[in-house]
């Protein structure tokens, strides 16, 4: 029941997104501006070295998903549909389930656009693209329930804007480390590595969908 | 019921005694670290800090994982002291996380050549302040009584999971940050006894001093919900 529920929340969302793709599109220029902009402050040398390039990926992924998260609950609020979803039985759970498996269609597709933009505007070369891919999908699974996870606990604060990011960004430090360390392994040819790394991505997104599953309906108001 | 907030409660009465103890505790662990303990074969006295950072790092794990019960107890009874025990403990927390990287700046320059540097055992540890200081920002936005405590108690749980991370950051990355010398895995300090001793001694005096700032500060933290409740009755 509860499944079918958070499938319902989730098609919403897509439907939603897809009558007004604010929130697509707004992560998507933000990922490939923070790319540019970054890439020029640190030089074309720097840039495209593995390491450094797949950082700024990763930190430019990580407000965009702040950005498309906060979008999305915003959206709720100025519908005034989040009293309606919360009254339903089981709502709760499946506005956090639903919210997060939108959350991760929407990263996946922004991650493949700021992926390909990073690929062809710094000359990146991939020895392993099987790999790197692993690495991208265990990194968007492990952002999107942070994400969830934090805007609801700020949702009806005021000056949130400036607090989603003061109280998520310290979070997601171990899994920006472990993104940026395994899409540079993936990069440079160490499987070992890569895959090592991709792991760790699951155990965290793992560890934040039982965590948000458990408290979050208790902070939703 | 929040109105019997000011009567006295048996941490209240034994508030003047873990003052006492703190002080007595305090004065003993000084002594033992900086005249009875020796003097470090590498670092000489300077490893003295030792006694100190430690201590505060200690503190400041015991705060965050009193915080994260709190909020435990709260979410599940509702009632409004666990709040009040989380943000006194969050407070304690702050303070010492920031003492401890002080501490730990001071005795990094001697030692390491500088006062800063980016290792996984320093970021870990000042992004756990940043943490704490947010879910501090959280509850100080919010002017509701329950749903902030909810809000934070939510938060309480969550923020938990960089407590270990800091610990073991030292065991899973190459670190310039030494390994643990007490809490090790195979439960075998490496220090010499006297050191050990006085470092044990330095931790009971800190952990008193945190019972008796905790009776003070979740004293003040239930009038002051007392005070709410009333008004809004």
């Amino acid at each position: 029941m509860t499944l079918r529920r958070i499938r319902i929340i989730a098609v919403r969302e897509a439907l939603a997104e897809r009558g007004q793709p604010d929130g697509l599109i707004s992560a998507v220029t933000f990922v490939a501006t923070m790319i540019l902009v970054e890439s020029l402050a640190v030089g074309p040398l720097a840039a495209n070295q593995p390491a450094i390039a797949a950082a700024l990926f990763w930190i430019a992924m990580a407000f965009a998903a702040i950005l498309a998260t906060s979008r999305s609950f915003e959206r709720e609020l100025e519908d005034d549909a989040l009293s309606a979803i919360l009254a339903l039985p089981g709502g709760r759970d499946a506005i956090y389930g639903g919210k997060v498996l939108a959350l991760t269609a929407l990263l996946a597709l922004v991650a493949i656009v700021g992926g390909a933009l990073s690929l062809v505007l710094l000359s990146l070369g991939v020895a392993l693209p099987g790999h790197l891919l692993t690495v991208a999908i265990a990194g968007v699974l492990s952002l999107s329930p942070v994400m969830v996870l934090f805007v609801a606990i700020a949702l009806r604060l005021r000056s949130r804007g400036a607090l989603v990011p003061i109280l998520v960004l310290p979070v997601l430090v171990p899994q920006l480390v472990a993104a940026t360390n395994g899409t540079a392994a993936a990069a440079s040819g160490d499987a070992a590595g890569a895959l090592a790394w991709a792991g760790l991505l699951v155990a965290f997104a793992l560890v934040y969908w039982v965590l948000g599953f458990t408290i979050v309906p208790a902070a939703l108001e | 019921m929040i109105s019997t907030a000011a009567k006295t409660t048996t941490a209240l009465r034994a508030r003047p005694f873990l003052g006492a103890a703190s002080v007595v505790a305090l004065f003993v662990a000084l002594w033992m670290a900086l005249v009875w303990s020796p003097p470090d074969a590498a670092m000489g006295n300077v490893v003295r800090i030792l006694y100190v950072h430690v201590a505060n790092a200690w503190l400041a794990y015991l705060a965050f994982v009193v915080v994260f019960l709190a909020s435990v107890a709260y979410l599940w009874t509702k009632r409004l002291v666990f709040d009040a025990i989380a943000v006194a403990s969050a407070e304690i927390g702050v303070l010492f996380t920031g003492l401890t990287l002080v501490l730990g700046s001071i005795w990094a320059r001697p030692t390491w050549g500088v006062w800063w540097s980016w290792e996984p055992r320093l970021i870990t540890t000042a992004v756990m302040f940043a943490m704490y200081v947010g879910y501090l920002l959280v509850r100080n936005l919010s002017d509701d009584l329950e749903r902030r405590a909810t809000r934070a108690a939510v938060l309480g749980i969550v923020l938990v999971v960089d407590v270990p991370i800091v610990h073991l950051s030292v065991t899973w990355m190459n670190a310039l940050h030494q390994l643990p010398s007490v809490l090790r895995p195979d439960l075998s300090p490496t220090l010499d006894p006297s050191m050990l001793a006085s470092l044990i001694a330095m931790t009971i005096a800190f952990t008193f001093l945190y019972a008796y700032l905790m009776t003070a500060r979740v004293d003040i933290e239930r009038r002051r919900q007392a005070r709410v409740l009333e008004a809004r009755a």
